[in-house]
């Protein structure tokens, strides 16, 4: 077993040993506590250019599940974990953790004091990470200098539109980083969904003549995409019902004046209680966030605040005072993490169900 | 036991979209007033109050309407129909130039909405009337719609659409009962 | 929506028995501390002797009588209060509960129900209540019907498909069922049932056997807000007794969609109950398909949902008490040691959990050993670690399967008695699938035969290679390493090396991985919480601080996993050890793997270790704790004589070990306790022994049955206080002492001297009113107030007669031994009856 570092931008580094590729790697840092769902965690494009931490204690213990992806290709920079399992069984034709990780050339180092580094992390705040070889002063310096993209969405989000048919009502998504429980929610409702670049304009997407459209997961900060993409929102808001989540969340704020500030400390996971404050109901969802929108800064004529974190308080869930509009921080689809919210989805077909009957039934 | 159609979750999901296409729809709460019939209406414009007291922390008055004297298709009792008028209906509120939202749990043939426009039209004269429902089932005998729907449900008229509330029957739920 | 409550009774739990340990009294225990915020007044019913929550309650509002439904209505009748907690006393206090419905006790009273509604509670008592209402929200459960032919059964299978178990229905004990894959086998079956049957019917069901068991513990709030404490996996599939299982927590094997369609499964049934406080939840899992079936639910607090809260730090009998009184999760203040966010954040773990279970197969040897659906188990430990390989160890040796350290060999069973075992598992299972693996046998094969998800062969076989690693390594630090890695202790070490425990230990101080502990809270590192529980594991971070060397420090040793014998009633002892010890100023540590413990309380001691109860473990932690004292309670002689070699350690053995005792004769009638202290004698009480009604052994072991005082104790007490004075050798004797006697025709022979029994000690401190277990505490601290025992035990005038009675899990187990021994008690009650009462009838 080939022994490997962790090292993290402050100078700390971390032995442990070596799975999934060899090749040496950089990114973000982060730390996610969700209990199940590694696979949907690693391929979930969100995590592209980060180096994911597990604080459970042992992942792969059942393989890698053909119908549990969030992605094909999967960006994530690294994994750490305290124990992993190879195990790979033919009886439901999964792979392995270490052949999925070495066949998407993610690295991943294991045997490590992971609780130590989620406290060291939580004392320090977020910072760049790598998986190497030596930790001498080449690799901090390497480290160092390692400048992290912030054209992570152009990097992950599908370049040409495609279609996924369905029966149903027709769906635009726009891919920011797209994953794929959201998908798989808009089929379960019998969506005929076309997946649009993140870059579409409002008019390529309205051509479409969508009864919804879906703003995408994706990574990285909203502030590094250009207004463009705001103003698409704007014109599509007022044309069609719309559901935005996660980084789709972000943007559809920034589209309503709101603005966006980056989290001392990044949360993924599901343990946090998110509040609905109409029915004042608390439930559980995942999230992954490293950003999240300033809440003071939110323009109360246009939008509501409709969910909020109990614990870090951050805005969860808005809603648009004058259209149909509305948007979730969380991710919903519960891949991984809490079903409780997956209603969300059968909110957004309501709504456009009700736009359809209202327009068609006329007295 | 019948065939479940919503249950608590949705039922509750489809009472807040209600309370936002109610906001969005009238440019905000101003001049709003809730007119549950009975007996369920009532229990749900209370909590679509309770929502927009959360939501805009405005408290949105609510009334209660029992219509069962203006029914056209129900023979009445000539000489109790003063008594029921006195003590049934309870709106302590003038609904004189106001935004009313009717608030009912089923929307069938209409009759109901029908009487339930008179009675409130008989207490005086708002500025518009909306109406709200849980549940569209169909079947219209007038040409009535609803403003605000939380489920459309397409049912046979030999069917029978039950809605449950927690404040009376001990639980939340949209039932087809055969 | 919180209401006010001024009084609430509380229906115990009764005497400790199988499936009843100690997890009812200590959630109690905790109840009673979350009642106290609230400022209701507490009445508890329980005639367990061996309760620390009865000695909690101020004694006038505890109600020593059996727990039954007409006790429960004449305390109501008295005490007037305004809700029942029925929630903390298991299935039988359930049952009351609901009786207390039906008879409109609770109406007429005006009595509110705590946990769940009245309504609710008849689909807990009626499986077919709960099974419609289960249908009704689109929960699954098994079906079965009664059918009386052939056509009858093919159209239950074309509904449901097979596999199917065919029974027998008849009066008699026919366990026998067939389980039928195809029509050929579901003929033969109907035909062979039929014939057994005088009705002419039997029982056809869905057959689950080969499942996964996952269990789910939630709670739920007032408003209806539902949060997942923890899922927890039976690495043995149905068919097996959870109670019986080796348990995981959190789950391992499950894909994110199967965990999260039970998490939402759970809370729909929730919901549908009502529930407010918390709810567990077995499942049935197919993991071939991802479905389901519901298998059972208790909106109750039960011995796994202890385990969920001792897996995870989060305090649920504490929180789930608010719940019960209406407050909301939001509202729940917890003690300072926990994040105010606690209550509501739902609970994340960074190590695991594994339950062993310990049977007392060797203490009742005539009942099947086999493990089925009844569950047999009189107790079990737990092993924590960070990795599933390190956890499995701990709780394996910590259990009765391996009292030193090692993993006991089973290379002496034969290849198809191995292949049998397999298939029909003995208590020794886990040691047969790791002799299987050893042989050779495939891990596809393995699963096969066993219905045990692959994972757990691959864990096996990753601790049989740790184990040749070190046994092909003797006395390097490599091997040291990996045997820390893996949770081989250094006392296995020891003995496999052939080398004393000092030299394993020199060995490893050389390593770059020191033992560290790691602490048990519910955020997985995220909140700052100082939760005080920790276990071992050697990596970089150490979170347990020691006291600064002003404060005093005890530790105290618990007694692991129970065991028939006096083993519940030395958890009470341990108990009162930590609390007096509290109270005198020390702070306190206990370790102890028993997760059904009442010494591992949250609130009751300072700090808490769940470690293996061994040498090595025990002395990592005097390494860092420095204790001023440790405290050793029940036999533990060898345990001390080893601890005194290693270190100069002040060790108290409470109470001192029954090999110090002396006997003239095996038999005895009566006895007469006293106290030492010094050279002062104080004389307590007469003791009468009894036992069975229709039993013939006068021997001392088989004297189960305590009364107190003695027969004729108005004219004899005297004479044998006068005795016992006279031959006592207080240089010898200290403490609380019992002096034997054999009464003749002609007066009283002198049997013998001995300690007096733990299981005795809690039934003085009932029936006297004196703390004993404390004052024997402070006598070897030094800090009795000699004046006060004896002004509190002045009189010999009884107004009552008093007896502890012990119960015996013969009939639960089908066992045909109904006479026990001291030894094979699993719990006792007590009985009083006022002399007054007596002779009016």
């Amino acid at each position: 077993m080939t022994e490997r570092y962790l090292i993290l931008e402050d100078g700390s580094a971390y032995l442990g040993k070596a799975f999934g590729s060899l090749s040496t790697t950089t990114g973000e840092i982060v730390v996610n506590s969700t209990m199940n769902g590694y696979q949907e965690i690693i391929s979930n494009q969100i995590y592209h250019n980060q180096i994911i931490v597990f604080t459970q204690s042992s992942i792969g213990n059942t393989g890698l599940d053909q119908n549990a992806y969030e992605s094909i290709m999967p960006t994530a920079k690294g994994v750490v974990v305290k124990e992993y399992e190879n195990l790979a069984t033919d009886q439901f034709k999964r792979i392995s953790l270490d052949r999925y990780l070495k066949l998407h050339r993610i690295p991943g180092i294991y045997d490590v004091d992971t609780r130590q580094i989620v406290h060291h992390l939580r004392e320090k705040g977020n910072m760049k990470a790598s998986i190497v070889d030596v930790a001498d002063e080449h690799a901090f310096d390497q480290l160092h200098a390692t400048v992290l993209t912030n054209q992570q969405v152009s990097q992950v989000a599908t370049p040409k539109p495609y279609a996924n048919p369905g029966d149903g009502d027709n769906v635009v998504v726009v891919d920011f980083g797209l994953k794929s429980g959201i998908l798989r929610e808009l089929s379960k409702r019998d969506c005929n969904i076309t997946v649009v670049p993140w870059n579409s304009t409002s008019e390529m997407i309205l051509d479409l003549d969508p009864d919804g459209v879906v703003l995408s997961t994706g990574p990285g900060a909203p502030t590094s995409l250009p207004d463009d993409v705001l103003e698409m929102i704007r014109n599509v808001q007022e044309a069609v019902p719309m559901l935005a989540i996660g980084l789709g969340h972000e943007l559809f704020a920034m589209a309503n004046d709101a603005q966006i500030v980056a989290l001392e400390s990044m949360h993924y996971g599901s343990n946090h209680p998110i509040r609905e404050i109409i029915t004042n109901e608390v439930f559980y969802a995942g999230q992954e966030q490293g950003y999240a929108i300033d809440s003071k800064s939110i323009n109360h004529d246009k939008l509501y605040i409709t969910h909020a974190d109990l614990i870090n308080g951050t805005v969860q869930g808005l809603r648009h005072r004058d259209y149909p509009a509305f948007s979730v921080q969380f991710s919903p689809d519960g891949a991984p993490g809490p079903k409780d919210a997956v209603g969300v989805f059968d909110d957004f077909v309501e709504i456009m169900a009700r736009r359809r009957d209202s327009s068609e039934t006329r007295f | 036991m019948g065939k479940n159609i919503l249950d608590k979750m949705a039922m509750q999901r489809a009472l807040t979209r209600i309370t936002y296409e109610i906001v969005e729809r009238n440019k905000g709460v101003e001049d709003l007033v809730l007119i549950g019939i009975k007996t369920r209406g009532v229990f749900l414009a209370e909590r679509i109050a309770n929502r927009l007291q959360q939501l805009e922390n405005v408290s949105i008055p609510v009334g209660e309407l029992d219509i069962t004297n203006y029914r056209d298709d129900i023979e009445h009792d000539a000489t109790s129909i003063d008594e029921i008028k006195m003590s049934n209906n309870n709106i302590d509120f003038s609904v004189e130039n106001k935004r009313v939202i009717l608030v009912d749990d089923v929307l069938y043939t209409g009759r109901t909405v029908r009487a339930a426009l008179s009675a409130v039209m008989d207490l005086g004269r708002p500025k518009s009337i909306n109406l709200a429902v849980l549940v569209d089932r169909g079947h219209r005998e007038l040409p009535i719609r609803a403003d605000f729907v939380g489920k459309n449900i397409p049912s046979s008229q030999k069917e029978k659409i039950k809605v449950y509330v927690n404040e009376i029957d001990g639980k939340d739920a949209v039932e087809i009962l055969k | 929506m919180k209401q006010d409550f001024k009084k609430i009774l509380i229906i115990g739990s009764g005497s400790s028995n199988i499936g009843n340990e100690n997890e009812y009294d200590a959630a109690c225990f905790e109840t009673i501390a979350a009642i106290r915020k609230t400022g209701a007044k507490i009445v508890y019913i329980d005639n367990n002797p061996f309760s620390v929550s009865a000695e909690e309650v101020q004694a006038a509002n505890v109600y020593s009588l059996e727990v039954n439904f007409a006790n429960v209505v004449s305390v109501i009748e008295k005490e007037h209060p305004d809700a029942v907690m029925p929630t903390i006393g298991g299935l039988k206090a359930i049952q009351i509960a609901w009786q207390l419905y039906e008879s409109e006790v609770l109406e007429e009273q005006q009595i509110s129900l705590l946990g769940i509604g009245p309504q609710e509670l008849t689909k807990i008592i009626d499986n077919q209540k709960l099974r419609d209402s289960l249908t009704e929200i689109g929960e699954k459960t098994i079906a079965s019907v009664i059918i009386a032919n052939e056509e009858e059964a093919m159209d239950f299978v074309r509904e449901v498909g097979f596999p199917v178990i065919v029974k027998p229905i008849s009066s008699s004990h026919d366990t026998s069922r067939f389980i039928c894959n195809n029509p050929d086998e579901l003929d033969d079956a109907i035909e062979a049932s039929l014939k057994r049957t005088y009705i002419n019917r039997c029982s056809i069901e869905q057959s689950i056997v080969g499942y996964k068991e996952i269990e789910m513990v939630g709670v739920r709030d007032s408003l209806g807000n539902k949060m997942l404490v923890s899922g927890l996996e039976d690495m043995d599939p149905i068919g097996i007794h959870s109670g019986d299982s080796i348990i995981f927590a959190p789950t391992q094997t499950l894909l994110n969609k199967e965990y999260q369609a039970l998490r939402t499964s759970t809370f729909s049934i929730m919901d549908s109950l009502g529930i407010k406080g918390t709810c567990h939840i077995q499942f049935a899992l197919n993991s071939q398909t991802s479905s389901y079936f519901v298998t059972k639910v208790s909106p109750f607090f039960t011995r796994n949902t202890n385990l969920a809260a001792k897996s995870t730090g989060y305090p649920i009998s504490y929180i789930s008490t608010f719940l019960e009184m209406g407050y909301s999760l939001t509202e729940i203040k917890l003690p300072s040691k926990y994040s105010k966010y606690t209550a509501y954040m739902e609970p994340t773990s960074d190590h695991v959990l594994v339950k062993v279970p310990i049977w007392p197969f060797e203490d009742i040897p005539d009942i099947d050993q086999h493990l089925n659906t009844v569950m047999k188990a009189v107790g079990s430990t737990i092993g924590v670690g960070r990795t599933v390989e390190e956890a499995i160890l701990k709780a394996l040796h910590s259990s009765q399967l391996s009292p030193r350290d090692i993993l006991p060999s089973t290379s002496k069973v034969d290849e198809d008695e191995l292949i049998n075992q397999l298939i029909h598992p003995l208590a020794s299972r886990i040691l047969i699938l790791m002799e299987a693996l050893r042989r050779g046998f495939s891990i596809d094969e393995l699963s096969e035969l066993t219905k045990i998800d692959k994972f757990y062969f691959y864990k096996l076989n990753q601790l049989l290679r740790g184990q040749k690693y070190v046994a092909d390594h003797p006395r390097t630090l490599k091997a040291v390493d990996v045997a820390h890695k893996y949770g081989f202790g250094d006392g296995m070490l020891a003995e496999m090396w052939n080398l004393s425990i000092n030299d394993v230990r020199a060995i490893g101080s050389e390593s770059a991985n020191q033992v560290t502990f790691k602490m048990v809270e519910p955020s997985a590192g995220e909140l700052n919480d100082s939760t005080d529980t920790f276990y071992s594991s050697y990596e970089m971070e150490n979170e347990s601080e020691s006291y600064s060397t002003d404060d005093k420090v005890a530790l105290v040793i618990g007694r692991g996993g129970n065991q028939l014998g006096p083993n519940t009633a030395a958890d009470y002892y341990t108990a009162k050890i930590l609390l007096t010890l509290k109270k005198t100023g020390y702070r306190t540590i206990i370790m102890n793997t028993n997760p059904n413990a009442i010494s591992l309380s949250p609130q009751l001691s300072d700090k808490k270790y769940i470690e293996p109860i061994q040498l090595g473990n025990i002395l990592n932690i005097i390494d860092l704790e420095h204790p001023n004292v440790v405290f050793l309670p029940g036999n533990r002689h060898f345990l001390s004589t080893e601890l005194k070699k290693f270190t100069d350690l002040n060790i108290v053995l409470l109470p001192p070990d029954q090999k110090i005792a002396k006997y003239n004769d095996n038999q005895a009638t009566n006895a007469i306790d006293v106290f030492i202290d010094g050279t002062t004698v104080t004389p307590i009480t007469t003791i009468e022994f009894s036992n069975a009604k229709d039993s013939n052994n006068k021997q001392l072991k088989y004297l189960y049955n305590l009364s107190e005082p003695m027969l004729h104790w108005e004219t004899d007490t005297e004479i044998l206080v006068d005795t016992v004075t006279q031959i006592i050798n207080t240089d010898y004797w200290q403490g609380l002492v019992q002096i034997m006697f054999n009464r003749q025709v002609d007066g009283y022979e002198f049997v013998g001297i001995r300690p007096v029994t733990i299981t005795e000690t809690a039934f003085l401190t009932k029936t006297t009113g004196v703390d004993w277990v404390a004052t024997l505490v402070k006598k070897y601290l030094g800090k009795l107030d000699k004046t006060q025992i004896q002004e509190q035990l002045t009189s010999f005038n009884h107004k009552r007669r008093s007896t502890m009675t012990s119960v015996f899990p013969f009939s639960q187990l089908q066992s045909n031994q109904h006479d026990g021994t001291v030894d094979q008690e699993a719990g006792a009650y007590l009985t009083f009856k006022n002399f007054e009462e007596q002779k009016k009838a």
